[in-house]
């Protein structure tokens, strides 16, 4: 399947590109009522401050806190198994 | 010609290794049968048992020192090699991490763990916990943890700011709670019988408990558990009960003629503290003729006190005035060990285990030679 083709299975398919800032403050409703299935809310990390940035989907890529617009993703929540060797 | 048997001297100058200015000779021994015409140096178990004895220098729990005499090199160095790599110790083993946001990588900080020794009850480290064998089916691997062949540890940390921290605090362990994370903070969790093997002073804890593990800033934090399991230092250096194991020759000093005065006193100089001490000659000795200290009634000389400090530097063969009046040299048979353990284990000890353990490999190798020729 190539990229063009793929389908994000919550929302709109017309959120594909959520880069632009305002795109995604036109989606901002749409995400918010989405948040009850306990996929829209992600946090990210703030690249200047460190602060835990919750974020829409769609919604501007930008730190409440202190305006930086670097992101980071926050470590993945599985169990991850190593051998102490 | 009839064979002469060989005298005290020449049985003991046979059993020293010479050590020249440049050369080292009659490194290999020659206690063999065959290599004496007429003489019979087959292997004696009644022989043995009179030429071998054990010294104890000093016994400690992490470091103990003993000599072995009258023993060949190749058992030795088994001793050797099987208190490094064959006697089975707990370590940390599997690590499974659930967060880890410091800045240490988690396979670094996964090997870091497996390398801290840990400490715990004998009878349990010795007779209730058992080996550990990784099902052939992957499937089964959640049914093969058992209480007496795995040790659940877990590490819980989470950096946070000091509100208490004083103004312009400059210190990360005042200014922050857990800025470091320390092997004490590894938390034992008992399963099963391991409460009744490891409770109260017996519980397995780090033996160390200021090993720094990570180093953390507010927001950070670690939350892991581990899986210990038992293994040997062939498999990883990590379950190797010591630090380090090894022998050295005992060195021999012999002063073949005398030296006196200032000389006497450099040769001191020649030699860690201890091993060569200073005497004034005696009337009777300065009486006695050809002894070389003739007239020299009530000066220094030099006498070896304790060959064993020696680390035969071989400074004293560099000066023309010790020439031909000093011979060094290490005896063959006389193994002086260093065993340095990392805690889990007293260093006697493990010595004791190595002995047991090269017995019960004999045996079994008896065992098989049987078969084979039935």
């Amino acid at each position: 399947m190539s990229r063009e083709q793929y389908q994000i299975p919550t929302g709109s398919a017309g959120a594909g590109g959520a880069g632009s800032g305002a795109m995604g403050a036109g989606s901002f409703n749409a995400a918010a009522a989405r948040d009850y299935e306990g996929g829209g809310l992600m946090h990210y990390m703030c690249g200047d401050c460190a602060v835990r940035v919750p974020l829409e989907k769609g919604a501007p890529i930008r730190c409440q806190k202190c305006g930086a617009r670097v992101l980071y993703k926050e470590r993945t929540k599985r169990m991850v198994q190593f051998e102490a060797r | 010609m009839p064979h002469k048997p060989p005298t005290t001297e020449e049985l003991e100058r046979r059993k020293i290794v010479g050590i020249r200015e440049e050369t080292i000779t009659d490194v290999t021994s020659t206690d063999f049968p065959g290599h004496y015409p007429g003489e019979d140096h087959s292997w004696d178990i009644e022989r043995f048992r009179q030429g071998f004895r054990v010294e104890f220098h000093h016994n400690e729990t992490f470091e103990a020192s003993f000599s072995l005499i009258g023993i060949d090199a190749s058992i030795a160095n088994a001793f050797r090699r099987i208190m490094i790599a064959d006697i089975p110790t707990l370590a940390i083993e599997t690590v499974f991490i659930n967060n880890n946001t410091s800045v240490i990588q988690d396979e670094v900080l996964s090997h870091r763990l497996g390398l801290i020794p840990f400490k715990g009850g004998h009878d349990g480290l010795h007779k209730f916990i058992k080996w550990y064998r990784k099902p052939d089916d992957q499937s089964q691997l959640d049914s093969s943890y058992f209480d007496n062949n795995t040790v659940s540890l877990r590490l819980e940390v989470k950096c946070e700011h000091n509100d208490k921290a004083a103004a312009g605090e400059t210190d990360p362990t005042k200014l922050y709670k857990h800025a470091h994370v320390y092997a004490r903070d590894i938390e034992f969790v008992p399963v099963g019988r391991q409460l009744q093997y490891f409770s109260g002073e017996d519980a397995i804890a780090p033996v160390n408990p200021d090993i720094l593990i990570a180093k953390l800033r507010p927001g950070q934090e670690i939350s892991l558990s581990m899986h210990m399991h038992k293994g040997v230092g062939s498999d990883h250096a990590k379950f190797s009960p010591v630090a380090t194991a090894s022998y050295r020759l005992m060195p021999v000093i012999t002063i073949e003629r005398p030296i006196l005065g200032r000389d006497a006193e450099k040769f001191a100089r020649c030699f860690p503290k201890g091993v060569i001490g200073l005497e004034k000659v005696t009337r009777k000795e300065a009486a006695k003729k050809g002894s070389g200290y003739e007239g020299h009634e009530g000066e220094l000389k030099a006498v070896v006190r304790d060959p064993m400090r020696d680390t035969v530097s071989r400074e004293c063969l560099r000066h023309d005035e010790f020439k031909g009046k000093v011979k060094l040299g290490r005896r063959r048979d006389h193994f002086i060990y260093l065993v340095e353990s990392t805690g889990q284990l007293q260093s006697d000890e493990i010595f004791l285990e190595a002995v047991a353990h090269l017995k019960k490999r004999a045996q079994f190798l008896e065992k098989q030679v049987m078969n084979m020729v039935r």
